[in-house]
């Protein structure tokens, strides 16, 4: 209608272009100000105090939880109990899903042999891939959903931020941010998770740090590892009225090795590749509540639990396939696995290992759980992935048959501790940053640092203790 | 000849000639990247020239661009072809247009030096030389991105003016310190980081923007400063390189101001202000978490180690770092 009303978008940038030069340079201040001040007139009209109780009780227990003498060792505590329940719990059910699993796998089987399938093809499909699939299910689901609700439910009372507020000091001086101990104990849980979590880290630079680190964590998938060979290997040498603390003492002990291997990481990318001062560290300290069972149950089962297990179900049903394949091929009176594992052997030797435990990683690359039943399967040369009953048969193969010493655990152990995250977290890690840089990085630093320090290590044993 | 030579050949062949990815393609990359690598420091070292009032030469290119005479002479010639710069005998200047493409240089560079500084709380010492890089590597679409994330600032971390868009620069009006009467108060407001090592001398003095100064004794060789808690000693030389305005209305504040960093466990204190020194992403975290003047802020739990230490805000309780902490300025309310 009027002249006035055909004012242009481009008018309006030049206009706010050139009033942003008299912005006073506080500005952004004042209108913060100025929010919390209207917030302010209107809760005081609005809200009604229902008395300060609650906060009291809060302020107790946070005296409680952050205090000089309790602090830490309600942490582990808290830590240890956690670890507990999701070991015992899961042992049963693990039992009883990789009974079911393996039973429909003998019934598709027979199945296929019925329908006179030729044998590579049932082998493929049910010995291979099939069975890649259950024991990876069998094994990983049943610690995880009863590990992530029991972490869940430490979130959602509000006492992990107090973690993360106490162990701030330790990551601090690695120019890490505290939440890192948040990203961490879910790495526990699993890496990808772990990896995923990361997002609570609001600072760019800190957050990659602790993506970087989060797979010197243990994850549930390596725990059976670790708990094996501390069974085997380390309890063994001691009597067995204290043989169960020994295996639990040796598990706690490589799971601190990885918390300094964190620190020490972070630290180094901190003054390295990630340089930079350790920036804004604001954590909001939020007032406990009474956990809420449904949305424990959904976050925990269908966004963690489900969704981790779906990316490892993705990846382990091929590695199945190459395990059979390899198990099965026979070139000249061996079969392939054995080729290999020979050709792996002096790399593995120089590291205390050997060749199989190395073929075993290498396949097991999608998913860890996978690493002892693949090397069982080649030293037993079968032709699928194996179990043994019995810590006495384990130990009759591994020491007497194929010569592991002490020194071959407790570098199996470092390497499982340290080696390459599985293809699941190195995705996560990619999807996280969009960044290949990253993501390989994620993959091959701890790969060349598991190398490293297992050479030193076996080089160390066999100069002085005479390996 | 055997299928493994062949295939041998075909997998060099690729890796060689491949798009994008290919070897040659790389190094072709490589090569016009050096080649804008080189373009846009020539006409960065032309403008500083011209605003000194001087006028490039070959040999003031080959000082600051550290290249042989044929190099220079084919990128001088590349230039002047493109209408970049024009040559006046055996001296250089920039064309309107080089004028122009030399500036978004600069803009870049002091974007990413802010950006840097503000925003990734790299030490600011460091940023120069990152962006030394950075700056031939952003597109004009980047920069402006840059800016308008930033809320379009118009000075870097060292003070410098950022040129606009258009090219537009703002020269605040301001005094080296050199020229600076004695016992007047000034307010830092320009640190000249070119050549970096009088940047470090100054950095390690301890002189940052926005403090306030004053010269307490100033003669041919040495000129003597205090800030009122500590005393610096410069060279005139390095003294030019500091620049200052006067210090309107920083009389000393009313009532005695204490970081929270010193307030004592459990005692109530008033949000003043945030340090100035504290900008960008750190800053605003801190205002939208409410720590604004006025807001009643209380210590409330302390860690084993001392730090961090939780603060009651808001109704809410927020950890901050000693170093957070350290640059929130509060006043005891009894």
């Amino acid at each position: 209608m009027s002249e006035g009303a055909a004012v242009s978008p481009a008018d309006i940038v030049r206009e706010a272009a050139s009033l942003r030069r008299s912005l006073e340079a506080g500005f952004r201040e004042e209108v913060v100000t100025s929010l919390y001040g209207e917030v302010e007139r209107i809760t005081r009209r609005a809200v009604r105090d229902a008395g300060a109780q609650p906060l009291e009780l809060d302020q107790r227990i946070d005296r409680i939880v952050t205090s000089r003498a309790l602090g830490l060792p309600l942490m582990l505590a808290i830590l240890a109990v956690v670890f507990w329940l999701t070991i015992v719990g899961a042992n049963v059910p693990s039992q009883m899903l990789a009974t079911a699993l393996f039973w429909v796998e003998d019934l598709g089987a027979g199945a296929f042999d019925g329908f006179g399938a030729p044998w590579w093809l049932t082998g493929f499909v049910w010995h291979g891939v099939f069975r890649g699939l259950a024991w990876v299910v069998s094994v990983m689901l049943p610690p995880m959903a009863i590990f992530f609700p029991l972490f869940t439910i430490l979130e959602d009372l509000g006492y992990l931020p107090r973690v993360a507020f106490n162990l701030d000091f330790l990551f601090k001086r690695a120019g890490a941010h505290g939440k890192q101990a948040l990203t961490m104990a879910m790495g526990f849980g699993c890496n990808a998770a772990g990896v995923i979590a990361t997002r609570v880290i609001d600072s760019p630079r800190e957050r990659l740090v602790a993506i970087l680190t989060n797979n010197f964590v243990p994850c549930n998938g390596r725990f059976p590892t670790l708990i094996m060979l501390a069974t085997v290997f380390v309890a063994a040498a001691f009597p067995p009225a204290v043989a169960s603390l020994v295996a639990a003492g040796s598990v706690v002990a490589i799971v601190l090795v990885g918390v300094l291997f964190t620190l020490v990481v972070s630290w180094a990318l901190s003054r390295t590749i990630l340089q930079g001062e350790a920036s804004a560290f604001t954590l909001e300290l939020p007032p406990y509540r009474r956990p809420g069972v449904l949305r424990i149950l959904y976050t925990s089962l269908i966004d963690r639990t489900l969704f981790v297990l779906w990316r490892a179900i993705l990846t382990a049903a091929p590695a199945g396939a190459v395990i059979w394949i390899l198990g099965n091929i026979v070139v000249g009176g061996e079969s392939l696995a054995t080729h290999v594992s020979q050709a792996l052997d002096p790399l593995g030797r120089a590291i205390g290992l050997d060749g199989v435990i190395l073929l075993a990683y290498i396949i097991a690359i999608p998913a860890n759980e996978i690493v002892v039943p693949t090397m069982l399967m080649v030293y037993m040369a079968e032709g699928m992935m194996t179990d043994l009953q019995g810590f006495d048969a384990l130990r009759g193969l591994l020491v007497g048959e194929h010569g592991w010493t002490l020194l071959t655990a407790a570098n199996l152990m470092l390497f499982s501790l340290l080696h390459n995250p599985c293809a699941t977290t190195i995705i996560t890690i990619y999807k996280e940053t969009l960044s290949a840089k990253w993501a390989s990085i994620g993959a091959l630093m701890p790969l060349g640092l598991a190398f490293l320090v297992t050479f030193l290590t076996a080089t160390f044993a066999r100069a002085f203790l005479g390996y | 000849m055997s299928v493994a030579w062949v295939i041998l050949l075909l997998v060099l062949l690729i890796a060689g000639l491949a798009p994008e990815v290919g070897v040659l393609a790389r190094w072709r990359r490589r090569q016009v990247a050096l080649g804008r690598e080189q373009a846009e420091n020539a006409l960065k070292h032309l403008l500083s020239q011209a605003s000194a009032g001087h006028a490039a030469s070959l040999s003031s290119l080959q000082g600051a661009l550290r290249a042989g005479d044929r190099t220079l002479l084919a990128l001088t010639e590349r230039l002047e072809r493109e209408g970049l710069i024009r040559t006046e005998g055996t001296e250089f200047r920039l064309t309107s247009e080089g004028e122009r493409v030399a500036l978004q240089v600069v803009r870049a560079h002091r974007l990413w030096e802010l950006y840097l500084a503000d925003e990734l709380g790299v030490p600011v010492g460091q940023v120069h030389a990152k962006a030394e890089r950075a700056e031939h590597q952003l597109s004009p679409a980047d920069v402006d991105r840059l800016s308008a994330a930033m809320g379009h600032p118009d000075i870097d971390p060292h003070g410098d003016p950022i040129p606009g868009r258009d090219g537009a620069v703002v020269m605040p009006d301001r005094t080296p310190l050199s020229a600076w009467p004695v016992g007047a108060p000034g307010q830092i407001v320009h640190l000249e980081d070119e050549p970096p090592l009088a940047y470090a001398q100054l950095a390690a003095l301890g002189l940052r923007l926005g403090q306030v100064v004053h010269i307490v004794d100033a003669t041919a060789t040495r000129i003597g400063l205090s800030d009122g808690e500590n005393e610096y000693v410069l060279a005139p030389m390095l003294a030019g390189n500091v620049h200052v305005v006067a210090a309107a209305g920083v009389a000393a504040p009313a009532e005695p101001v204490l970081r929270l960093s010193d307030l004592p466990a459990g005692s109530l204190a008033e949000v003043v202000a945030l340090d100035p020194g504290l900008r960008g992403f750190m800053r605003r975290r801190l205002l939208d978490l409410g720590f604004t003047p006025g807001a009643r802020i209380r210590p409330d739990l302390t860690t084993f180690s001392g730090d961090p230490r939780a603060y009651r805000l808001r109704g809410t309780t927020i950890a901050l770092r000693r170093d957070q902490s350290d640059r929130v300025l509060v006043r005891a309310v009894a």
